[in-house]
């Protein structure tokens, strides 16, 4: 860091020297340098009855495995499908050990099952915050080690509480970790304030006021842990790791660049992000204003998503889309019950459920899009990215988890897309797509999660 | 060690005369836990928990030191002298820091936090200044933790007391859900508070305090599916609203505080009492004439209701929408009020479940008859269903009814939990006789004031053991309950060594 006379600091492009580089091989790909995973719930629909029976697939493509035509549901990503992979034919390693969503959640991202039954979480972290370890040794550059955002969180049965239904991240190996996403839109956009110029040399003042309170916090939890027991020094300690990493992060100040920019500010008033809190078990209780929002704070949160990494402030993000309750209601759809209601609640509604996915597939299509218009220097932040879209179960009617709805987007590590693999049936987990994806971020190791659900990397590159 | 829940937060940092706007709803979510979010074992910090603390104790440091606030938080900030600065400062500090720590200041703690507002004043303005000392507080962990070091017990080097002050911390958040007030300072510095029987003492006198009524109703918003009946969605029903959900929510709060606090005070009471608390709305819903007006009035001229179970509310809030469901009413009494734990389907079995078609054939009893026949099924839901089945008289808003789509309706049923009844009524009664019922309340009142989820490790067991016995001697009285919670072994000591 750079500091000039006024106290500014000017970052310095960071550079690739951090080590983390597979050796290059004869294609000579960029080790993978972005990772982010989208959730929608609910699965999709290839079936029509309840029990998954009848099949009536609208989500695996046509054509061939090399020249795929999208189906229904993913037709709003056939602009964008030259950098999709579609993996047919995984199943979810923990199928029906815990209870049927939350597992699906909790196992999505970690390739482990609910530690000890329903409504607990995963004794595995998830593999976003292994890369995020990854990317983060010596001095973490980053603002955000990772960046979790969910729009319209925690419905039904959490009411608003993080809990094995809402849960997808998970922070430390062995013990309960979960981690809860950032819900309000407002709150998110402060992290872009250091993009606007600090002409007057205010928020450089502010700045050094609030490291001067959290150096205080700092002596404070450090005194009183060393008074306290094994178990509960080690809750402060935890704290004051978090509290210094908030420290640490106030020294990273960002240049706007061309690429990286403060995004517009959406007014999202109406838009109550914690309306979780006065939901109901059934969906009974509807919160319209709130939910006929979700298409534009969606659309908000992702578009900061896609600054957050294109600024350097994270290269680790989780963009949810709700939960596994799922209860709320799409007014701009003309859909007035809940998802889950579709899913299964009234009996699976193949037709509504198909509408859901698509809106869900234009949402990741303009993810994805906005992705692929941000310039990181001669390719864009698609091409050096891997993202994982997938859902906590295949078929909602009863909960299915073969068949698993995955797609891989992006380049990064040499991803080769514009592909559909169909796996054969009952042999390949999500366990084996998780190895693959962290192989391609330069980490080797050739398992993860829950030993017995691993059967190899997938080779995707 | 456990971490103030945003309950708590909230009626804190409104004694503290901080803050009165509700700011804790920004705080991190609480892990579900033991359903009350306040288990020290499910307080996990993140980077997100750590950020909202962050967040939430700037946005209130900022109003309290907004030009029009300020001089009324601190009076000698008005027209402040440079040279009164400090001084007006370290006053604020000596006053408002051993409430937040709860505990005496030890020798530089004042100091530190002067010298803080010293360091901001340099180069920010004296409000901001200020505003450190308010956002250093909020997040310390003096102030957001509980942390307890105790003092030796003569003759037992296994185990500690709580300090005076740990244990007017203890007793002020079970009992009040907030931090202590000048009273209970007093009465933990004068060593009241050092023997078991001066903490309950104390408790007896904190029970006649308003605050614990309100600390008991928000217990009650928790366990019972009440806290969202304003907004249940009956779009298909006539005759619900959320005013009138609303209403049923308040019946039930008024009634439990009144049975608990000014008349029988027993939990069978609540169970089968043949009375309850209306206001107009709520009489015209269930057919009792003569009630005019919006206050709450007790009411005794019941008709096909007894007790708690069979208030409008308590059956309407464990439904989905407006279809009828005996599984999650009876899986609400049996898991919640009889403390059963009753696992979801998983594998197979869960392959298996789906929801009874409608039929106009057919009552809700019958529609779901697969439970009771299907081996699969059966093993859990003969628990469940019967007890559900008994409310069936009810409609998804509660309002009775002698027939379902024009059949008779069959509410009778065995419980392997609490017998055989003939109806809601004869339902309430067996809950109300049940040793199993009574034991439940009182392990959810253990959970809540020890902040654990129950089966706790190790030396809780006895304590638990022996406040439920205290609760069937004194005829399962509920101030009683507290009362024995409050002088039980688990919450008047804390091991020596802790791992």
């Amino acid at each position: 860091m750079l500091r000039g006379a006024t106290g500014v600091a000017i970052a310095l492009p960071w550079l690739e020297i951090m080590g983390h580089e597979k050796t290059a091989s004869a294609q000579s790909v960029t080790t993978a340098k972005r990772y982010l995973t989208v959730f929608q719930p609910g699965g999709t629909v290839t079936f029509t009855d309840q029990n998954g029976t009848v099949p009536s697939d609208r989500f695996w493509p046509t054509g061939t495995s090399d020249a795929p035509v999208m189906n229904t549901i993913n037709k709003p990503l056939a602009a964008i499908q030259k950098k999709l992979l579609f993996l047919q034919g995984l199943k979810m390693g923990p199928a029906n050990t815990g209870e049927q969503h939350q597992e699906g959640i909790v196992g999505l991202l970690t390739g482990s099952k609910q530690l000890n039954g329903p409504d607990t979480y995963s004794g595995y972290a998830s593999i976003d915050q292994v890369l995020s370890n990854r990317f983060a040794t010596g001095p973490t550059p980053y603002t955000q080690p990772t960046l979790e955002m969910a729009v319209r969180w925690a419905t039904g049965k959490s009411h608003g509480r993080l809990s094995a239904i809402n849960s997808l991240n998970f922070a430390y190996e062995g013990k309960h970790s979960p981690i809860e996403p950032r819900i309000d839109p407002q709150q998110i956009f402060k992290m872009f304030a250091n993009l606007t110029p600090d002409s007057s040399g205010a928020r450089a003042i502010e700045t050094a006021r609030t490291k001067s309170v959290l150096d205080l916090l700092d002596k404070r939890y450090t005194k009183l842990a060393a008074r306290l027991g094994a178990a509960d020094k080690l809750k402060l300690q935890e704290h004051l790791d978090k509290i210094r990493k908030i420290e640490l992060n106030l020294d990273t100040i960002v240049q706007g660049t061309s690429v990286c920019k403060a995004p517009t500010a959406v007014d999202t008033k109406g838009y109550n992000p914690s309306t979780g809190l006065q939901s109901s078990n059934d969906g009974s209780t509807v919160d319209t204003s709130t939910d006929a929002l979700i298409p534009k704070v969606g659309q908000f949160m992702m578009d900061m998503m896609v600054m957050a990494m294109a600024c350097d402030l994270t290269r680790v993000g989780t963009f949810q889309w709700t939960d596994t309750e799922a209860k709320h209601t799409f007014p701009w759809l003309n859909l007035n019950s809940h998802h889950h209601f579709y899913q299964h609640d009234g009996g699976f509604r193949p037709d509504e459920c198909t509408k859901i996915d698509t809106w869900y597939a234009e949402q990741h299509a303009y993810l994805l899009q906005a992705m692929d218009k941000v310039d990181m220097g001669g390719h864009t932040l698609l091409d050096e990215s891997v993202v994982f879209f997938g859902s906590e179960l295949s078929h909602p009617g009863n909960h299915r988890k073969d068949n698993m709805p995955f797609i891989l987007a992006g380049n990064g590590g040499g991803l080769k897309t514009g592909r559909h693999l169909k796996f054969p049936a009952g042999q390949r987990s999500s366990n084996d797509l998780l190895v693959a994806i962290l192989n391609l971020f330069g980490d080797s190791r050739t398992s993860y999660g829950e030993p017995g659900f691993n059967h190899g990397a997938l080779s995707l590159a | 060690m456990r971490r103030l829940t945003r309950f708590e937060y909230n009626n804190t940092v409104a004694e503290l005369k901080l803050d009165t706007s509700n700011q804790a709803v920004n705080l991190a979510a609480e892990l579900d836990g033991n359903g009350f979010g306040n288990d020290a074992d499910n307080q996990p910090v993140s980077d997100t928990t750590a950020a909202a603390y962050k967040q939430v104790a700037e946005s209130i440091a900022a109003a309290v030191t907004a030009p029009d606030t300020l001089p009324k938080f601190l009076p000698c900030a008005a027209n402040i002298a440079a040279s009164a600065e400090v001084a007006c400062v370290r006053g604020l500090v000596e006053g408002l820091l051993p409430q937040a720590y709860r505990r005496p200041l030890d020798a530089g703690e004042a100091d530190e936090v002067v010298a803080l507002f010293q360091s901001s004043r340099v180069a920010s303005t004296f409000a901001k200044s200020v505003a450190s000392v308010l956002e250093f507080t909020l997040q310390s962990p003096d102030f957001l933790y509980r942390p307890e070091l105790g003092v030796p017990v003569a003759g037992r080097a296994d185990l500690l007391r709580p300090t005076g002050a740990e244990m007017a911390t203890r007793l002020s958040y079970f009992l009040w859900g907030t931090q202590p007030d000048d009273s209970l300072r007093a009465a933990a510095a004068a060593h009241a508070l050092d023997t078991t029987d001066g903490v309950r003492n104390q408790a007896t006198l904190m029970l006649a305090d308003p605050k614990a009524r309100k600390l008991v109703t928000f217990f009650f918003d928790n366990l019972l599916p009440i806290s969202n009946l304003a907004q249940l969605e009956r779009t298909g029903v006539a005759g619900f609203s959320s005013k009138l959900g609303a209403a049923m929510r308040q019946e039930t709060e008024t009634f439990l505080e009144h049975v608990i606090f000014d008349g029988e005070g027993t939990w069978p009471a609540a169970l089968a009492a043949d009375y309850t608390y209306v206001n107009e709305d709520l009489a015209k819903f269930y057919g009792i004439a003569g009630v005019t007006g919006s206050e709450f009035r007790k009411v005794s001229d019941l008709n096909h209701r007894r007790g708690l179970l069979t208030q409008a509310g308590m059956v309407a809030g464990p439904l989905a929408s407006d279809k009828g469901n005996p599984v999650t009413r009876g899986g609400f009494i049996v898991k919640k009020l009889l403390c059963q734990n009753i696992p979801l389907p998983t594998g197979d079995i869960a392959a298996l479940v789906k929801t009874p078609p409608a039929d106009p054939t057919k009552t809700t009893r019958e529609r779901f008859a697969a439970h009771s026949v299907n081996g699969a099924c059966r093993g859990c839901h003969i628990n469940m269903d019967p007890v559900g089945f008994a409310f069936e008289n009810y409609d998804t808003i509660g309002q009775w009814r002698d027939t379902e789509q024009n059949l008779p309706i069959d509410a009778s049923g065995d419980s392997p939990l609490v017998g055989k009844f003939n109806g809601p009524s004869e339902f309430a009664q067996r809950m109300a006789e049940s040793p199993v019922a009574q034991a439940c309340l009182a392990s959810h009142w253990v959970n809540y004031a020890y902040g654990r989820k129950l089966p706790s490790a190790g030396s809780d067991a006895c304590s638990v053991l022996s406040v439920q016995s205290k609760f069937k001697d004194s005829g399962y009285n509920v101030q009683k309950l507290l009362l024995s919670v409050a002088e039980s072994d688990a919450f008047n000591y804390l091991p020596a060594v802790r791992e």
